[in-house]
Parts: C-alpha cells; sequence; structure tokens
C-alpha cells in the first residue's frame, strides 16, 4: 500500500503492532523506528491506524491512516428523501445522534426557511445536553480506562445507560434515536421521560463529584496528563480544532454562545475552558462541560414552554392519524408525503451545531427536487484528528495513549 | 481586501453569504480573504451538478470553500465551477492546514486534482480503489461483494494504484 510503511525490515510484535527499521539515524545514536499502531488496537477507540516514527521512545512523525469505518453516508443521503436521511445522520458520529439529527434538522429548516415551534426547541435542547453528557461520559470512561483507572468505565457506564433508558423513553431507541426531525421533533415527551429526567438532573451533579474525586487530584492520572499534548492557542486556531481541544488551549469559543441556535441564547451557562493546553486541560473543560450541560437541562425542563412540537404544515409533515379518517385533504397530504415526499427549494446551507466533539456541522444543496443533490458533514473529530501530530511531536511513545484519548476522536465521524 | 474584480458573481443563499470566483484565481482570492481576517476554513467539498436542472450552471463540479473570521465570526462561502478530466484547482494546504485532509478527501471522492498539494492520495478509500464514489454517473450499490464472482472484472486495480 502506498499508505504503508518505508522500506526496511519489519517484525510483528503483538497483535496490531508491527516495528519497521527505516536505517535513519536518530538523535540518541540509535535508528528510527516505525511503528504501525492499530487499526485493531484497544486504545484507538474503533479502527483507527497510526503510522509512528520513533526515535528511541520519542515520536518524531505521526501519520494517521483512516478510512476503515467508511460507510458512504454522503452517498446514501443522495439517495433517500429528505425525511428519510434523519436516519442515516444518527450513524456518523454514533455517540451523539441527536446533535447530528439537529445539524441536518436545522439546515433543511434553513432551506425551507421554517422555524420549529418553541417547545420543540426546547426539547431539542434538552436532548442535546443529554447526549452530550452521555458522550463525554464515553469519553471518561474509556480515557480512564487507558490511563489505568479500571473503575472509572463502570461508574459512567452506569450514568450512560440512565440517559439512553431517557432516549428509549422518548423516542423507543436507545442508541439511534432520530428524534430530531426536520419540522421539529419526533413526538411530545412523556410525563414517565420528565420523572425520570428530574432523577437525572438531581443525582448527577453528585456522580460528577464521585468521577472527579477519582481522577482530578490522583497522582498517577495527573502525572499521566499534565504537560502531555500541549497544544498552544495558535496551534488550535491555524488547525481549525474545535469543541474541547479549543476551549482547552483557552479559547472560549463554543458555537452554543458564538453564534447560537436552537435558542441557547436563552439559556445561562458559563463556556468552559481551560488555559492548561494539554490532556488535563481538556480532561477539566470536559468535566465542567458535563456540569453546565446539567445547568442547562434544569433551565430547559423549567421554562419548557406549551404547545405542539412541529410546525403546522401539512406539506412537511403527515396529518394527524385521526384526521386520515374525516378529511379528504389529509389522505391525499398523507399519500403525497409517503411516496414522494417534500421538495426543498433549490439553494444552500451550511449549519454547524456543538457537539461533544466540536463542530458539527452539515452543509446541504438542493436542486428543488425531494432528494438532496449533496450533503457534506462537517464533522469535528475529522478536523481533530490532523492535530494529533502537533500534539504528540516529541512525546514518548507511552503518552500517546493519553494524546489519543484526550483528542476523543469518534472514527464514524472521522470515516462518515 | 478582495478585489472587486476577482469576484464574478455574489448573492445570499438562505442567509448565507457567498461569492464566486474564477479557478485561476482561488488562491489569489483565498490569500486575500485570509490577510481580510477570514483564517479559519471551516471546510472544502465540492457538489456535482451533473443532469441539475435547477439553473444553468457554469460547469459540472462546483468546489466550495466555507471561510470563517474567528473575531467577528462573519462567514463567507467562496465557489468556484471547474470541468476538465481530471478537473484540476490550486492547492490551499499551505494556507489553511485544515484543507489538506479535506483536499484529498475531494480528491477520493471527486477526481478534483489538487495541484501542489504534497500528499495527494486516497485518504477514505482503499488505495487500489477504481472510481470516485460521490460523483453523480458512480452508482449507488456500485459496490460488488468482495470474493463474488463478478469481483474480479469490477474492481481489478489499475497499474499505478
Amino acid at each position: 500500500m502506498a499508505n504503508g510503511a518505508r522500506q526496511g525490515v519489519s517484525t510483528t510484535v503483538g497483535q496490531g503492532v508491527t516495528v519497521t527499521k527505516t536505517g535513519e539515524q536518530g538523535a540518541f545514536g540509535g535508528e528510527l523506528l516505525t511503528v504501525n499502531f492499530g487499526p485493531h488496537h484497544p486504545s484507538t477507540h474503533g479502527v483507527l491506524r497510526l503510522i509512528v516514527d520513533l526515535d528511541g521512545e520519542q515520536i518524531r512523525r505521526v501519520k494517521p491512516v483512516i478510512g476503515y469505518l467508511h460507510t458512504g453516508i454522503e452517498k446514501q443521503m443522495e439517495a433517500l428523501r429528505w425525511q428519510q436521511g434523519v436516519v442515516v445522520t444518527d450513524r456518523h458520529d454514533y455517540l451523539s445522534p441527536p446533535i447530528n439529527n439537529l445539524a441536518y434538522a436545522l439546515a433543511v429548516e434553513k432551506l425551507m426557511g421554517v422555524e420549529a415551534p418553541p417547545r420543540a426547541q426546547a426539547l431539542r435542547v434538552i436532548m442535546s445536553e443529554l447526549t452530550r453528557i452521555a458522550s463525554h461520559l464515553v469519553w471518561l470512561g474509556t480515557s480512564g480506562l487507558e490511563l489505568g483507572a479500571m473503575s472509572m468505565l463502570m461508574y459512567c457506564f452506569r450514568e450512560r445507560d440512565t440517559i439512553l433508558d431517557l432516549n428509549e423513553e422518548i423516542s423507543g431507541f436507545r442508541m439511534h434515536t432520530s428524534y430530531i426531525r426536520p419540522g421539529g421533533v419526533m413526538a411530545d415527551a412523556t410525563p414517565r421521560f420528565f420523572d425520570l429526567l428530574d432523577r437525572f438532573i438531581a443525582s448527577m451533579p453528585g456522580h460528577i463529584d464521585e468521577y472527579e474525586e477519582l481522577l482530578t487530584m490522583n497522582p498517577i492520572f495527573r502525572s499521566r496528563t499534565i504537560g502531555i499534548g500541549r497544544l498552544s492557542p495558535e496551534d488550535a486556531k491555524v488547525l481549525g480544532a474545535s469543541g474541547p481541544m479549543i476551549r482547552g488551549s483557552g479559547i472560549a469559543w463554543d458555537l452554543r454562545r458564538s453564534m447560537p441556535y436552537s435558542g441557547y441564547e436563552s439559556y445561562d451557562f458559563e463556556v468552559a475552558t481551560s488555559n492548561d493546553c494539554d490532556c488535563y486541560g481538556r480532561y477539566l473543560v470536559r468535566i465542567k462541560e458535563m456540569r453546565e450541560a446539567v445547568k442547562i437541562l434544569r433551565q430547559a425542563v423549567d421554562r419548557l414552554p406549551d404547545g405542539p412540537v412541529n410546525v403546522d404544515d401539512r406539506k412537511m409533515l403527515p396529518p394527524p392519524r385521526e384526521e386520515l379518517e374525516t378529511s379528504m385533504e389529509a389522505v391525499i397530504h398523507h399519500f403525497k408525503l409517503f411516496t414522494e415526499g417534500y421538495s426543498v427549494p433549490a439553494g444552500d446551507v451550511y449549519v454547524a451545531v456543538e457537539s461533544g466533539r466540536g463542530e458539527n456541522g452539515c452543509y446541504i444543496v438542493s436542486d428543488g427536487t425531494h432528494k438532496p443533490r449533496r450533503v457534506k458533514f462537517r464533522s469535528a473529530s475529522f478536523v481533530n484528528l490532523q492535530a494529533l501530530e502537533r500534539m504528540a511531536l516529541n512525546h514518548m511513545i507511552a503518552d500517546f495513549i493519553a494524546i489519543i484519548g484526550t483528542a476523543d476522536t469518534v472514527l464514524g465521524d472521522v470515516d462518515r | 481586501m478582495i478585489a472587486e474584480k476577482l469576484i464574478l458573481e455574489k448573492g445570499v443563499s438562505a442567509g448565507d453569504d457567498w461569492i464566486t470566483v474564477d479557478p485561476t484565481a482561488i488562491r489569489e482570492a483565498l490569500a486575500a480573504l485570509k490577510a481580510d481576517g477570514s483564517r479559519l476554513l471551516v471546510f472544502l467539498t465540492c457538489v456535482d451538478h451533473l443532469a441539475d436542472a435547477s439553473r444553468q450552471w457554469p460547469a459540472r463540479y462546483e468546489l466550495v470553500y466555507q471561510l470563517r473570521d474567528l473575531e467577528s465570526k462573519a462567514q463567507l462561502r467562496v465557489r468556484t465551477f471547474l470541468d476538465g478530466d481530471p478537473p484540476r484547482i490550486d492547492s490551499v494546504q499551505d494556507m489553511f492546514p485544515p484543507a489538506n485532509w479535506d483536499e484529498r478527501e475531494t480528491y477520493d471522492m471527486f477526481g478534483i486534482v489538487f495541484e501542489g498539494h504534497p500528499d495527494l492520495t486516497r485518504i477514505l478509500m482503499p488505495d487500489d480503489w477504481v472510481g470516485h464514489p460521490l460523483r453523480r454517473d458512480y452508482p449507488v450499490g456500485g459496490e460488488v461483494v468482495e470474493f463474488s464472482e463478478e469481483h474480479q472484472t469490477w474492481q481489478t486495480a489499475p497499474d499505478k494504484a
């Protein structure tokens, strides 16, 4: 393969790890070694392959090789009608499906010139924040596990399961909810959902304290993350990093605050930042973000407006079931929507929302028909992964695990 | 400021500002916009307008560069239209580092050749893949099941894969 390692003698030293001697001289009197890392290495969070050049134990070059999880989502979107595409958007960043739905729904709505009703917007905020917490919990659990804190995974997945229960209650699906759709949301939340949510909001701050007790002052965790994987604010900006990667470098760039959508401007929350610029800083940012997300959830539930959860447009969303029995008009609309779908006016639009990983954008082009001409997902992981080499340079190979971990890339999102 | 003569057309699409520039002037236009403050390239992609009847298109491929100014939060979309086999345009990855992988992806998916890119190889598809999957004339379901009988005839790698 053209992407493969340079010429040299290769030996396989373990599952998924191959070492090649390059013949190039390093600074410590030895030869540079090319180590193939992945794509099935357990710490790569999916199927990321990295070709790393080592001088002794120090990293000199990093070349990510991606595409192992490419599923052609953008091509599939072109073959589906506008309302069917929602199901596919769930699946690129598989740790934050409702946020992917939201980016797509907002883009379609913007092109059609409609706006979701206030109750739908508040429900969208609730789902986004729950997802953000769930996504950070997966990150915290797996990163803790890789750095030696075995119990983190158990604690984090306990709370994540509560969030999956909430997903199931509101949409019938635990992972790929497809809850947020163009025009509104799938259905109104049930009273049981609010019961569960109240309990979750009340207990979550205590759980976050528990995680912090385990990690924040833990000497092993601190020595493995402080000063590791430095990304200066200038580099973060130039490399286009977003989400906790840029906020961990001290830049308060959060799309919820900088370019608000779905009514985020009316919520009172702090943008979590850290001036540490290292793995520990990114950890602090994510912990703080979970606390802020709970705050937003509390406000959203307290101020949840009444009213419909979908736009009142029969050309875009099907009529209620009971209308079909009495109204011919409703039957026609129902038939048209389920055989042909709706058309979106020709044009293009880009909408970006803040996911747990950063800027999750959706660029759609319509040619005026009932299927998209082009849908492009601007994924945060794809761009953040390019900063990996900058962060890992001159660090020890053992620290690389912490650096890959705090970059928090989801390979489904990288490869789409 | 970007010189007025570089802008072929400008407008607003669903609230997003855009301009069209000539493909030969893409580096000049983006350099001027970068000097103006739009220092972040949010994404770069291509749209294939094959058999698109919604309007008269100047060429088949449309390249889209989404720029953002992090200070003023202003966004601008720069479009340029390309034809040719393969379509060629200058790379901008030295001006905007995130464009490096975006250009590789656009090459992989649409076959646009970015002149001056240091490592223009396939990024998402396997290195020996034939064709550019996001082109509109590339069929959905155009992938033949591996190790099946048709696989040999469908997917035979060219000499210089």
